[in-house]
């Protein structure tokens, strides 16, 4: 089966922008994505294009897809809207690799968009709360800010994890996001401001939730066969997975680890032959602060009762042993919900290229980007490569000794 | 007269109470004599939910099921919604049969001893449960509001009882104007003609006792307006203070209503007095007299205490006066259809069993979650009380919009997960948490409570929330 890769990707600034439309916004994160193929790309060259968006607000809940594709004069060609909640553009991604490796497109769109901002908050609760297990859920009184708290009170009562190192994710964040010019909350916040932030849902205050926002995302795949048309430094999909679980939190199994992100996670390192030693950096799926450190145990970075510790010794800052989220994450850059999935995927272009500005790494080779739906019912994880395949590090693939999933569901692997 | 008699009763009254004095530091005065604090319903509480609490008490009292009983009467001056019978919805919380009488009784604070009445002449084989429930309400200034409370109570009624009815008479007389509500309002009113209402409940009252036989009096539950009224009645009845004042729930609780007399009366069984006379007074006007001869003790189970005193603020916030209407942005659409088909689980918690593999489910619908397999549940209704597995406590900004409203009124509030066991298998379910306390630690121990959950098409949506269960 033939490869795809990642020939561009772009990004609107995330944010609250009443002079925007959800057309406008991802006309530009178009642009901006067509403006970073190496060699340039023609319009007329996308075989296919792939939609992901929630459609917070109401708008457009038909047809989202061609409505913005057809904005950008992309009109004709087969055009398909994902929506799995906070990953849909995730699974947008997802969907333009599998057109690419079944052969039936060479190039390929996806991307997501989002606008939250030009509704009230409560109209806002109200679009959260429909991506959550609607008739029981959310008839007990939460929104998905209440559905992640349980599992924080669930994470802090077995593993010792402390309100200090969920605020330590929280000041991570923003360090980075404050060297992204994209970043809704591009400013850094101290220890203490994440510590004493008005209670959410407790044991959540506002620095350990993220933000709605207003943005788009596009990424551009090309096939093996048409790739040196784009680029002479190819970035692969080396990997991707994708799982689902109940959608909701008291159905499942855990409450402290997301096991749509395991399945997902095992699957990807599979395809990729990786493990998560030999990862460079990643793009986690941060909506709230214990989302974080749920997503460092099930993709295999450390055990579930380390992981406060893993954000709080440095080891996930830009700096630190195992960079994650250096754009600054959904708790700073923001969180579009349909286009967040493609969004970490900008992310990872940026680093693999060398375009990261500030934020740049030193010489990444292999990023991984995760992404969940809900509270977990879905979630994907994307793994990319730059030039030829790295040499393992040694470590077999899979996600090792770290908790493996309450059940082995089989491989997405091809 | 039939020799049916009391097997038990059970009362409830919210643990919420605002003083007299709150009302005189607003007001300068305080309209209800004789009246120290009310009892005050919490958002996600009316006059069906306040009637289930009394109910299962009463059930509970006796060791006796739901299923058992075939004559469920449910009063109230206050039902949820004006109409749609709020009787067939109490019997599904308790699981009455549905073939059952379910029989609803209104538009008078004497609706609670109409209903028993009603029971006394029921020819049922079994169990006959008499449910009086109410949470009047008045425009705030008003003398009506000042005193309205808040409680419930529910009466046994059969055969081969501890307690038997050895009399009982009823009065009518065209008193119009003494206490009413108008159509589509919320807030009771009178004419204020204070010689013409005390005429009116004075009269009506002595007419109806006058024909019962009531010699030898332990108590008398007498229906109470408020802390006033029945003593200034007392001597046209043939009655002392004493023995009013004996079993009177007016000056804790405020005026019940409907539930006034019936929460007295079950208070006086309670406190094993032996004869015990009822009389209540309904406005229009009319008045019920019985007499009650326990000749053993009557099983009880009472929850009528306070827990919290609320502020004059915080009894308004409870009250609605000064909280928004429902936000823009739409509650949770599930519909009414869809709703209807989850009852089970809403109103007991009727949870499934996997004929395959034994494990349990809640919701029981779809793939059996550890088998996989596509089955028909064997329905397995859970028990009462489960354990927190995680918890939250949702402040303001963190609630759907269906349930910013009721966090104007109560405040922050609690959602569980927490896990129920049956025959060694668990299953779980969130769940909101009411109470003192809101907020338990992962491990403590909930008990369900039927509370409304909200309201959407107009229709109000009641199920389960939990509660620290503290025995």
């Amino acid at each position: 089966m033939r490869d795809a890769y990642l020939i561009g990707a772009g990004q609107s600034d995330y944010g609250s922008f009443p002079g925007e439309s959800y057309r406008s916004l991802f006309r530009t994160a178009f642009e901006n994505a067509r403006d970073s193929v190496p060699d340039g790309i023609e319009s007329a060259d996308v075989d296919e294009a792939v939609v992901g968006t929630l459609g917070v607000g109401g708008r457009q809940l038909g047809l989202a897809g061609p409505a913005v594709t057809e904005h950008v004069g992309l009109h004709g060609i087969p055009v398909t809207r994902v929506e799995n909640a906070c990953a849909a553009s995730g699974y947008s991604v997802r969907q333009g690799v599998q057109a690419i490796r079944s052969g039936m497109a060479d190039v390929v769109l996806a991307s997501g968009v989002e606008i939250m901002t030009d509704v009230s908050g409560d109209a806002v609760r109200y679009w959260l709360g429909v991506s959550g297990e609607t008739e029981w859920e959310r008839l007990s009184g939460t929104t998905f800010a209440g559905v992640y708290a349980q599992m924080a009170s669930r994470h802090m009562q077995e593993y010792g994890t402390t309100r200090e190192q969920l605020s330590h994710v929280a000041v991570k964040n923003h360090e980075n996001g404050a060297t992204n010019p994209h970043a809704q909350l591009g400013f850094e916040c101290s220890l203490e401001d994440a510590m004493d932030a008005p209670t959410v849902a407790d044991p959540l205050n506002l620095y350990h939730c993220c933000p709605t926002t207003d943005g788009a995302a596009c990424v551009l795949l090309a096939s093996e066969d048409v790739v040196e048309n784009y680029t002479d430094d190819p970035i692969r999909v080396a990997g991707v997975g994708a799982g689902s679980d109940r959608v909701g939190l008291f159905q499942r199994d855990t409450y402290t680890a997301v096991p749509a992100s395991q399945y997902a996670a095992d699957r990807a390192y599979e395809m990729a032959g990786y493990g998560p030693d030999d990862l460079d950096f990643a793009e986690v799926h941060d909506c709230f602060a214990i989302a974080e450190l749920m997503a460092y145990s099930d993709i295999g970075l450390c055990d579930p009762e380390e992981a406060g510790e893993f954000v709080a010794s440095g080891t996930t800052k830009r700096d630190g042993e195992m960079p994650v989220n250096t754009s600054g994450g959904l708790k700073s850059k923001g969180h579009p919900i349909g286009a967040t999935g493609a969004g970490q995927v900008v992310e990872a272009f940026k680093q693999l290229s060398g375009e990261a500005g500030e934020r740049q790494l030193d010489d990444p080779q292999v990023g991984l980007t995760h992404n969940v739906g809900g509270s977990g019912g879905a979630a994907v994880v994307h793994l990319f490569e730059r030039g030829e395949a790295p040499s393992a590090s040694g470590s077999a693939s899979g996600r090792g000794g770290v908790v493996s999933g309450p059940r082995d569901t089989g491989g997405d692997a091809a | 007269m039939s020799e049916d008699g009391i097997h038990a009763v059970g009362a409830y009254a919210p643990r919420l109470r605002v003083s007299a004095r709150e009302f005189a530091d607003a007001w300068g005065s305080f309209e209800a004599s004789g009246i120290e604090t009310t009892a005050v319903p919490e958002a996600d509480e009316d006059a069906l939910t306040m009637g289930w609490e009394a109910a299962w008490r009463a059930l509970a009292a006796d060791g006796v099921d739901a299923a058992d009983v075939d004559w469920l009467g449910f009063a109230t001056t206050n039902p949820p919604m004006a109409e749609a019978d709020p009787t067939v919805r109490l019997g599904s919380f308790l699981g009455v049969d549905e073939d059952a009488t379910h029989q609803t009784f209104t538009g008078s604070t004497r609706a609670g001893t109409r209903a028993l009445f009603a029971a006394l002449d029921a020819d049922t084989d079994g169990l006959a449960l008499v449910v009086a429930a109410d949470c009047p309400q008045g425009e705030p200034s008003d003398a009506h509001e000042h005193a309205a409370g808040a409680g419930a109570a529910a009466v046994l009624v059969g055969p081969d009882a501890p307690a038997t009815i050895t009399d009982r008479a009823e009065h009518a007389e065209p008193y119009p104007g003494t206490r009413f509500r108008r159509a589509g309002n919320d807030e009771v009113e009178g004419i204020e003609v204070t010689s013409y209402d005390r005429a009116a409940f004075r009269e009506t009252l002595a007419a109806a006792v006058d024909a019962v036989d009531a010699g030898g009096l332990d108590a008398a539950a007498v229906q109470a307006p408020d802390g006033g009224l029945p003593y200034r009645a007392a001597g046209a009845m043939g009655l002392d203070d004493g023995t009013i004042h004996t079993c009177a729930t007016v000056q804790d609780l405020g005026d019940t209503a409907a539930a006034s007399v019936p929460l007295s009366l079950a208070t006086a069984l309670a406190d094993g007095n032996q004869t015990v006379l009822g009389a209540s007074y309904g406005s229009g006007g009319g008045a019920d007299a019985f007499v009650v001869e326990a000749d053993e003790s009557v099983p009880s189970e009472l929850a009528v205490d306070g827990g919290t005193d609320l502020t004059y603020a915080e009894y308004l916030r409870r009250r609605g006066e000064v909280t928004s209407d429902e936000p823009n942005g739409g509650a949770a659409y599930v519909s009414v259809p869809t709703w209807k088909r989850s009852i089970p689980q809403r109103h007991r918690l009727v949870a499934g069993r996997c004929p395959e593999c034994g494990s349990l489910a809640f919701p029981p619908e779809g793939a059996c979650a550890d088998c996989r397999s596509l089955v028909e549940f064997e329905p397995v209704e859970l028990p009462d009380t489960g354990e927190v597995e995680a918890v939250t406590a949702v402040s303001r900004g963190g609630e759907p919009p269906e349930f910013a409203v009721q966090q104007q009124k109560s405040g922050e509030y609690g959602v569980a997960i927490a896990a129920f066991e049956a025959d060694g298998e668990s299953v779980s379910m969130p769940l909101q948490v009411v109470g003192t306390e809101t907020s338990p630690d992962v491990g403590d121990a909930v008990a369900t409570v039927i509370r409304r959950i909200y309201k959407q098409e107009g229709v109000i949506r009641y199920g389960r929330k939990a509660r620290i269960d503290d025995g």
